[in-house]
């Protein structure tokens, strides 16, 4: 269950949308029993399934999140509460995913999770050169984010 | 912050997102009372009303057309006759891609890389350009189909020039939509006139999620490059 709502809330912002997406994971899990191959961890086969899903739902329902997110006036006269720096940066780590591209954002759900290159590799289908490269990238990206947060 | 910090901080959500789900007691029989599902499965009911209604007007367009070809070729208006046998071979022709695209569906493995998955479904959506292109090339036979012999005889210069004309200005669009109509494209206004939004935008997400799949390929060609030089 842990790696089907950790997906899920990297790419839904929305509660009633999590559960949907998880839903479909699950029955996508379910469907594909008879297809896994035990060549492959049961996390690696796992991921794909999830991030799978969680990306054509994405692509789905970011047409629908457009419909319903609107800030109205009452929504900015809310107090903002005190936080501490440790949330703050909770926050921020949460919306630097959140904006990332769907393909950008499943590499860093792998690597947040500590996920070697080698099974990175095999849950996104590339290679491991390449997993160095782009996750170095993202690395840069996140640093610059808290960096300018800090500041 | 650096890479264990972030890490740390990561952990700290999911911890935090264990003990809700502790609290709440996710009710993972809930979960389980579904509904029928595939996750591309909307696409289905739609791809499946368009091939019945094709195999119907296909069908149909075979049979007639078949025994005029067989019985009463002689007599029959060959205008008519060569122009609805164009249509139907262009519907028959986007039917079939309708039918890869459904094939296609049905064997998507949900369990492959992520890339390779989502670059078949992407495909998936662009290829529907392809069944409008064909489409559209049905355009000139539309304005051809009521042609005679009699008009050969009977018609002035005048009647000519306007019926010619639009036959021409059919044809020419046609074509040039044909070649045209590409992703490439996509942001002319001519292009959003002829998709609709609910067309349009999973057509762009599809692009830019190709567009996506492309960058992390071409990265690692040029790692591969970048190694054995």
């Amino acid at each position: 269950m842990g790696i089907l709502h950790k997906v899920a809330r990297s790419y839904c912002s929305n509660e009633q949308d999590r559960q949907d997406l998880i839903q479909k994971m699950m029955i996508q899990v379910w469907q594909s029993i008879y297809r896994y191959n035990p060549q492959y961890k049961i996390s690696t086969w796992l991921y794909r399934i999830c991030l799978n899903v969680a990306i054509s739902f994405y692509r789905k329902n970011t047409t629908r999140s457009y419909k319903y997110t609107r800030i109205t006036e009452q929504t900015t006269q809310i107090p903002i509460e005190e936080k501490t720096s440790n949330e703050m940066q909770i926050i921020l780590l949460e919306q630097f995913i959140s904006e990332l591209k769907e393909i950008d954002k499943a590499l860093m759900i792998l690597y947040l999770e500590d996920k070697s290159h080698a099974e990175i590799s095999e849950i996104l289908g590339i290679s491991i050169s390449n997993v160095g490269t782009k996750i170095g990238r993202l690395k840069d990206k996140l640093k610059t984010q808290f960096s300018q947060f800090n500041k | 912050m650096n890479e264990l910090e972030v890490k740390k901080l990561w952990q700290e959500t999911n911890d935090k997102l264990d003990k809700t789900l502790a609290r709440h007691q996710l009710n993972t029989k809930e979960l389980f009372q579904l509904k029928s599902f595939h996750f591309i499965s909307s696409m289905k009911p739609t791809k499946f009303f368009a091939l019945f209604t094709g195999f119907l007007w296909v069908g149909l367009g075979v049979f007639i057309l078949g025994n005029m070809f067989i019985y009463t070729l002689p007599e029959t208006n060959k205008f008519f006759l060569f122009s609805a046998s164009i249509q139907v071979f262009l519907t028959a022709l986007a039917l079939i891609i309708y039918l890869y695209q459904l094939i296609t569906i049905y064997q998507v493995d949900i369990s492959d890389p992520i890339l390779k998955t989502q670059k078949r479904i992407a495909s998936l959506k662009t290829s529907t350009l392809w069944v409008t292109r064909i489409l559209f090339l049905q355009l000139p036979v539309w304005t051809t189909f009521w042609w005679n012999t009699k008009m050969f005889q009977e018609w002035n210069t005048f009647q000519w020039v306007i019926t010619g004309s639009i036959t021409f200005a059919f044809t020419f669009l046609a074509v040039w939509l044909f070649i045209n109509i590409k992703i490439d494209n996509k942001d002319k206004k001519w292009f959003k006139l002829i998709f609709t939004e609910k067309e349009w935008t999973p057509l762009m997400k599809a692009k830019n999620l190709l567009d996506q799949i492309e960058s992390y390929h071409d990265e690692g060609k040029e790692n591969f490059n970048q190694s054995h030089q």
